[in-house]
């Protein structure tokens, strides 16, 4: 085990141990450094617990881990804001407590009191509004009590983790192979970028780099994911708003995206298109020139029908200026993806993506990006395009699976990303040997959620459904 | 938006389900504990490529006002309630249709120890509809029939 350097995280990659007494100047030592905190969880530590930090530092990924002896660490969300979710998370799953998080508020187990999770909300006039988790559409399920004067949102709270399914306990003990096949089934809509994300945090860990074939299936995996959940979520606002002609036409537009992918992956969502250690997809030239030409044709095709949603003037007034987040909310929240880029905060995981294929790729800020429904839909029209062209260069020639290939010794951690369509994705494992000891997975829409709820503060009612499905995040994979 | 039409008029050109006897059917969707790909696929299966409302199979918003509770997932332990009040809501005669592997007790979640594992464990089941999810196509045959079935049960 590496010896503790006093507040030197920044200057370090790997894994290190610190004290609770020490754990905040390490942490601040991250920040000071330029380094970001990008998620935290509990895991057992011989006899105890042990809280962790999975850092991106300047010198490279960096795994803090505070031994627990009394069951207790200092909290960090006075430093790290964005982590307040997996400070409760880790609390309700292993029961592991933060001195300075006060009250605690369950988010994975839901008491029946409300008073012991939901926000007190004061003030005259002030009622609640329930609903879910049974939704009226066909969406996922998950609870949200609106507090409210009148119609207008006053606060928010969301309570989700109906859909947990211990995903995390039942890859624990087994293979990175079937760790992947568990926890990179979250989510299908996400399901090539959690697996990514995955797969690297176990080559992370083995000491291998992906060749050149590697990089570029994958790349080409995350784009077609990219691209029919962009299709999907510029639909999906449309019906928010009540729009069926844009809806039915980015429904139809995603339809097409589909059977190109499956025809080319397989899989309508490449469920098992992505393995640990290698690649699983394959396409001679002839395949990749069907992909290649149905893209080809679809491009054209989205961008009339998005041309037509600009000159829809129901649906701009609707969008405009509806949920607008802040920019420096969405960095105080850690927002990440389209939603974060909507605001003006140029982040995009690819950037910083050396085991993938996104060389000279810039993150694409909508002009003027107001935070709001409508400069979310834009960030997203804007990827499309991008993530089009991108296709038709991976697509030129025959697609081959490639490996990943010894280049450092190996580890017991490892921390992979990826940037799925909702945001950034990351993932850490500890693994055994062969086996898999611990897997945390903190997908964008975990990061996101808190946002959603700040977006709608001040709405009206009826806005919710249209600010919601403008984020169109994932409760599958916040719950696993 | 008449462009955006012209897409529409092509998937609905591709499409090649047979056309379905008269009627209606009422469907109330409930999660419980998908990945979320069966409902992407359920979307699909009433979006403009499939429209299943052609045949009269559409999605209503209460359990009050359904024929067929159509439920995916494994029936994680935090839906298990939610899912039963649905069933409660329903008036008789009542179908359930498991959609998904998951909540036929094959899918990727079945070893979960935070699930039933499967819907038959909590509900009568009626309808079972395979695949990970199965597709539009899929969905489509597997609830058509059920026109016919809820003719002669009314
Ligand atoms: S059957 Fe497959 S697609 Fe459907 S919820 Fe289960 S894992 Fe997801």
């Amino acid at each position: 085990m590496p010896e503790v350097a006093r507040a030197a995280g920044a200057a370090r990659a790997g894994q290190a141990v610190v004290g609770p007494d020490l754990l905040r100047d390490e942490v601040a030592a991250v920040l000071a450094s330029g380094g970001a905190v990008q998620a935290l969880f509990a895991a057992a530590a011989g006899d105890g617990l042990e809280a962790r930090y999975v850092c991106a530092t300047p010198a490279g990924d960096l795994v803090l881990r505070c031994p627990a002896p009394r069951g207790e660490v200092p909290t960090i969300i006075d430093l790290a804001p964005h982590l307040a979710w997996d400070e409760r998370e880790a609390r309700d799953l292993f029961g592991l407590r933060f001195a300075g998080h006060e009250p605690h508020r369950p988010l994975v187990h839901h008491p029946g009191d409300l008073a012991a999770w939901a926000t007190p909300v004061l003030g005259d006039d002030v009622h609640q509004v329930a609903v879910g988790p049974v939704h009226a559409g066909v969406i996922e399920s998950g609870h949200f009590r609106f507090h409210t004067v009148g119609e207008r949102i006053v606060h928010l709270d969301i309570q989700l983790f109906h859909k947990h399914r211990g995903l995390e306990r039942v890859a624990e003990g087994g293979s990175a192979e079937e760790a992947l096949a568990t926890v990179g089934r979250a989510c299908a809509a996400c399901s090539v970028a959690t697996g990514i994300a995955i797969a690297h945090a176990v080559e992370a860990a083995r000491g291998l780099w992906p060749d050149d074939d590697l990089r570029r299936s994958r790349t080409l995996l995350a784009e077609l994911e990219r691209l029919y959940n962009h299709l999907h979520d510029i639909g999906a606002i449309c019906a928010g708003v009540g729009l069926a002609p844009g809806a039915m036409a980015f429904a139809a537009l995603k339809e097409r995206a589909q059977r190109a992918i499956a025809d080319l992956a397989g899989h309508r969502f490449m469920f098992g298109a992505v393995a640990a250690g290698a690649g699983a997809v394959a396409a001679d030239r002839a395949a990749a020139g069907r992909a290649r030409g149905a893209l080809r044709e679809l491009a054209p095709d989205v961008a009339a029908a998005w041309r037509s949603l600009l000159f829809d003037a129901s649906l701009r007034d609707r969008a405009r200026g509806a949920g607008a987040l802040p920019a420096d909310e969405a960095r105080r929240l850690g927002t990440v993806g389209p939603a974060a880029r909507a605001t003006g905060v140029a982040t995009d995981a690819r950037e910083r993506s050396p085991r993938l294929r996104y060389a000279g790729l810039r993150p694409a800020v909508p002009p003027g990006a107001e935070g709001d429904v409508a400069a979310r839909m834009e960030a997203r029209a804007l990827e499309l395009t991008d993530t089009l062209a991108m296709l038709d260069e991976l697509l030129d020639g025959p697609v081959a699976p490639g490996h990943a290939l010894p280049s450092a010794p190996p580890s017991a951690h490892g921390v992979g990303r990826a940037e799925s369509p909702r945001g950034e994705t990351v993932c850490a494992v500890e693994l055994d040997g062969g086996a898999v000891r611990r897997v945390h997975l903190r997908t964008a829409s975990f990061a996101n959620w808190p946002a959603v709820a700040r977006a709608c503060r001040g709405a009206i009612l009826p806005d919710f459904p249209l600010v919601n499905k403008s984020f169109e995040l994932c409760y599958a994979c916040v719950d696993r | 938006m008449f462009l955006l039409l012209r897409d529409l008029r092509r998937a609905r050109r591709d499409a090649a389900l047979p056309r379905g006897p008269r009627g209606a059917l009422q469907l109330r969707h409930v999660d419980a504990g998908s990945c979320n790909g069966c409902e992407h696929e359920l979307g699909a299966a009433s979006g403009p490529a499939y429209d299943l409302s052609r045949f009269g199979i559409s999605i209503t918003a209460s359990p009050r006002h359904a024929d067929v509770l159509l439920v995916t997932g494994p029936v994680t332990g935090g839906m298990r309630v939610a899912l039963e009040r649905a069933y409660e809501a329903m008036s008789e005669p009542r179908l359930v249709a498991a959609l998904g592997d998951c909540a036929l007790g094959c899918g990727p979640f079945r070893r979960s120890p935070e699930a039933a594992g499967r819907l038959e464990d909590v509900l009568p089941v009626d309808v079972r509809i395979a695949g990970c999810p199965p597709s539009p196509d899929a969905i489509a045959a597997g609830l058509i029939p059920l026109l016919d079935r809820r003719a002669g049960a009314g």
